[in-house]
């Protein structure tokens, strides 16, 4: 064990369970999120991994006969309690989804929608903080001289990063990525590894993948879920070189998931 | 290889039979179409002059045109659609975004599709009973009232059916950032159904601009120049049905020229709608 273990933790799963309707998706999880790093959740398909992450924001809450129970602490705060606002929560719990989803609107607009929801500002304030959106997002470059354009008009990887500076601009405390990458190329992919990285330093960082690589490069804390439950949680470095579980070594090791 | 010719060639004579048979069944519902659009164009053509538009409906023997007609068709048309659009998307809106799943929205949209498949002579009747006989005279009010009852269950549905087309990834992205449902719904899926949404309400328009009907038993028909929508009111199609009916053959003419009016207008909305279509699903 190293240094990292004094971090403090910034949402402490406990005890979690979530079901769609009757089925159970996920089997009492207990994990940590620590403070300003980035935890990796790593599975096959259908472990629970994306399901864990949308209980983060109650994002699932959008559709019915869905229900988790246990504890999500926040900073202290059980998020789960029926008395959270959920609007309020998700402008502190930031998401970006699988699939790139620009509004149909100009890149410029699709920014400052977020931005206005929660603060009032005058328009030369709303535009810097714009430009430092696309900035952090490494998007700035390309789209500088065609912000009034659709955000529809750009291409795959340009898109997610824009939903990312998004996501950043509204200055959320935690972060969920679930598949960034898994639509783009690997340009693309390499740059929003980079952009993850660098948001680490600020944001406490979730990210659901399925690329082995790319969680041990991103992560400094990766869990192995299979089949709704948690089988393994630490390091990153630990789960990848000596993993406790044997399901997580072969999982690792591309022997079966 | 073992290929079984027989099979191969069994399957081309079914192909060419249906091929033949889906052919003929299309040509035949065009040509009676054709033979409709043409019958249209060149009755209608004979009555179409520029006193159409500017003088009113004649009695039988004399000279005269669809003025008030074409006006009280207007003024109805328009005042339905004002008044039934923002309701039809109020209530589309509710079914596909707030109630989408519960069964409030169910028996809405039960209700709905029986408004929406509706003879309209019965809403005329409906109109009839609770306005008509209570004002105690006929009106362009009531014409226009039971247009809009035509009007709003089209425009629900259509509302409906494009806001259910938007991904609920755009509403989930949306919502992550912290927007309340009013936000999204206003900011984001409007805007993302917005071709298919005015679509839909000018689908009821060209519904609404050939109904007759509804506007016998609301409007009736005036025989002379009025704006006045507390008082009968002219309209083409009711103007359509008298005059066709007539023994006279000047009263014949106006009618065929009336028809080509509607059915031009109906088609360029089409026309309109089909074009925006298109463009929403190119985007």
């Amino acid at each position: 064990m190293d240094a990292r273990v004094e971090e403090s933790t910034k949402v402490d799963v406990r005890n979690l369970s979530f079901y769609y309707g009757g089925s159970k998706a996920l089997k009492n999880i207990s994990l940590p999120l620590k403070d300003r790093k980035v935890t990796a959740f790593i599975g096959p398909s259908g472990c629970g991994k994306s399901t864990l992450l949308r209980v983060l924001n109650r994002i699932y809450e959008l559709y019915p006969n869905q229900r988790a129970e246990g504890e999500v602490i926040l900073d202290g705060e059980n998020i789960l309690k029926s008395s959270v606002d959920t609007n309020l929560l998700r402008s502190r719990v930031g998401m970006v989804f699988q699939k790139p989803t620009p509004f149909p609107m100009t890149i410029f607009d699709n920014i400052a929608f977020g931005i206005k929801l929660y603060e009032k500002m005058a328009r030369s304030e709303l535009h810097g903080r714009i430009e430092d959106a696309l900035q952090r997002a490494a998007l700035w470059n390309e789209v500088k001289d065609k912000l009034r354009e659709s955000g529809l008009s750009l291409s795959g990887g340009q898109q997610q990063r824009l939903c990312i500076a998004r996501t950043v601009a509204t200055k959320p405390e935690v972060i969920l990525l679930d598949e960034p990458c898994s639509a783009l190329d690997p340009i693309s992919t390499a740059k929003i590894e980079e952009l993850i990285d660098d948001l680490s330093n600020e944001y406490t960082i979730a990210i659901v993948t399925h690329n082995m690589q790319q969680a041990s490069r991103t992560s400094d804390y990766t869990a192995f879920m299979y089949l709704g439950e948690l089988i393994e949680y630490g390091p990153t470095e630990k789960i990848f070189t000596t993993p406790e579980n044997k399901r997580t070594e072969q999982y690792i090791t591309g022997r079966f998931g | 290889m073992n290929l079984s010719l027989g099979l191969y060639r069994r399957r081309k004579i079914w192909n060419g039979l249906l091929l033949s048979l889906s052919v003929f069944a299309a040509g035949f519902g065009l040509a009676w179409l054709g033979f409709i659009l043409f019958t249209l164009l060149q009755e209608g053509i004979n009555g179409f002059s520029g006193k159409l538009f500017t003088e009113m409906t004649p009695p039988p023997g004399s000279d005269g045109g669809l003025a008030n007609a074409i006006v009280g068709s207007a003024l109805m048309s328009a005042l339905a659609v004002v008044a039934g659009t923002p309701l039809g998307i109020l209530a589309g809106t509710y079914l596909a975004e707030y109630g989408r799943y519960s069964r409030g929205a169910f028996i809405v949209r039960f209700v709905n599709d029986i408004l929406l498949s509706a003879p309209s002579i019965v809403t005329g009747l409906f109109i009839y009973e609770i306005f008509v006989l209570r004002m105690g005279h006929f009106s362009g009010f009531a014409g226009a009232a039971s247009l809009t009852v035509i009007v709003i269950p089209v425009v629900v549905r259509t509302t409906e059916n494009m806001l259910l087309l938007v991904p609920n990834g755009l509403r989930e992205a949306a919502a992550a950032l912290g927007a309340p449902r009013s936000a999204v719904i206003r900011a984001v899926t409007w805007r993302a159904a917005r071709a298919g949404i005015v679509t839909g309400v000018l689908f009821a328009i060209s519904r609404i601009a050939g109904e007759t009907a509804p506007l016998l038993f609301t409007a009736l028909n005036n025989q002379f120049w009025s704006t006045d929508l507390n008082q009968p009111m002219a309209s083409l199609p009711a103007v359509i049905f008298q005059f066709a009916m007539s023994p006279y053959e000047d009263w014949h003419h106006l009618a065929w020229a009336g028809a080509l009016l509607v059915t031009a207008t109906v088609l360029s909305l089409s026309i309109v709608a089909r074009v925006l279509e298109s463009s929403r699903r190119s985007q």
